[in-house]
């Protein structure tokens, strides 16, 4: 991948993630919240902005979305790394979305 | 007499209406809106078609500790307390919220919701009245419906410590351990 190219993919990546964004806060910001991850404030801004304004904050060499796994055991029950007592794909995912919905303190 | 507010009124029926799409019974529809035995009654029939469930509700927290129903329970739990955490709304319209992304997640993984709209309304109520209580887990960390007075340092919830028969009367639809 070109330098060119990889900016390119970072800005689409970008829009993709705010329109989307945009859309589910408009839709009903209280389950957006959930979806996203993110706090109010943060929603309230991401909401307001004009489709130029998402054009413009689009363009730069970071991404904006946020890895939201951080920690071992969510990611080890995601990926199904480490040998317990539950092996069934569907069970663990459920384990991970319980310890995933626990974790509101980013969103506060 | 409060003064009727029109506005007021047509929320609350909306309200109903929402309820009473998710299944709910009659005893949650009287506790959440302000409308009468009555008109209830008669939405009730205009929406689902049919006369309403008679009977009590489910009353016993055991329910909720069984190894299956507590899985949901908690899964809806976790969502209820994230939302009503990150904003303010009334109880009822998160327990409604909260009700909807569970069941989405809980198809998402290939599971049928066991949890009901009611159940969860009353799983709530539980958890106010100190009748119940959200304990962390001290294998994984995460936060499952117990006891009200289970102590926290030797809690293992049922997905990192799943009881010896759990699982294995599985039927379609079931969480599965293996």
């Amino acid at each position: 991948m070109t330098n060119e190219q990889m900016l390119t993919e970072i800005r689409e990546a970008n829009m993709t993630y705010l329109m989307l964004a945009q859309s589910l806060i408009r839709q009903d910001k209280a389950e957006a919240l959930f979806r996203l991850g993110m706090s109010e404030e943060s929603a309230d801004m991401i909401g307001a902005l004009s489709p130029a304004q998402v054009m413009k904050i689009s363009s730069g060499n970071m991404l904006l979305c946020r890895f939201r796994v951080d920690d071992d055991m969510v990611w080890n029950l995601l990926t199904n790394h480490t040998a317990s007592k539950v092996d069934n794909d569907a069970t663990t995912k459920l384990h991970a979305s319980i310890l995933m919905a626990g974790r509101y303190a980013e969103a506060m | 007499m409060a003064t009727k507010s029109v506005l007021n009124d047509s929320k609350q029926v909306e309200r109903a209406v929402a309820l009473i799409q998710l299944g709910a019974r009659l005893q949650v529809l009287e506790s959440e809106t302000d409308l009468s035995y009555e008109r209830l009654l008669r939405l009730y029939k205009e929406v689902a078609g049919r006369s309403p469930s008679k009977g009590q509700l489910p009353f016993s927290t055991e329910w909720f500790l069984t190894w299956q129903p507590n899985i949901h329970a908690s899964l809806f739990q976790n969502t209820y307390e994230y939302l009503t955490k990150v904003s303010a709304m009334e109880d009822i319209d998160a327990i409604m919220k909260a009700y909807k992304l569970y069941t989405e997640q809980i198809t998402a993984c290939g599971v049928e919701p066991l949890l009901s709209i009611t159940r969860a309304w009353r799983l709530v109520k539980f958890i106010d009245n100190n009748m119940l209580s959200m304990t962390k887990c001290s294998k994984c960390g995460g936060h499952f419906v117990s006891e009200a007075y289970e102590n926290s340092r030797h809690y293992e919830c049922g997905l990192c410590t799943p009881p010896a028969r759990a699982g294995k009367g599985a039927v379609a639809g079931g969480i599965l351990l293996h």
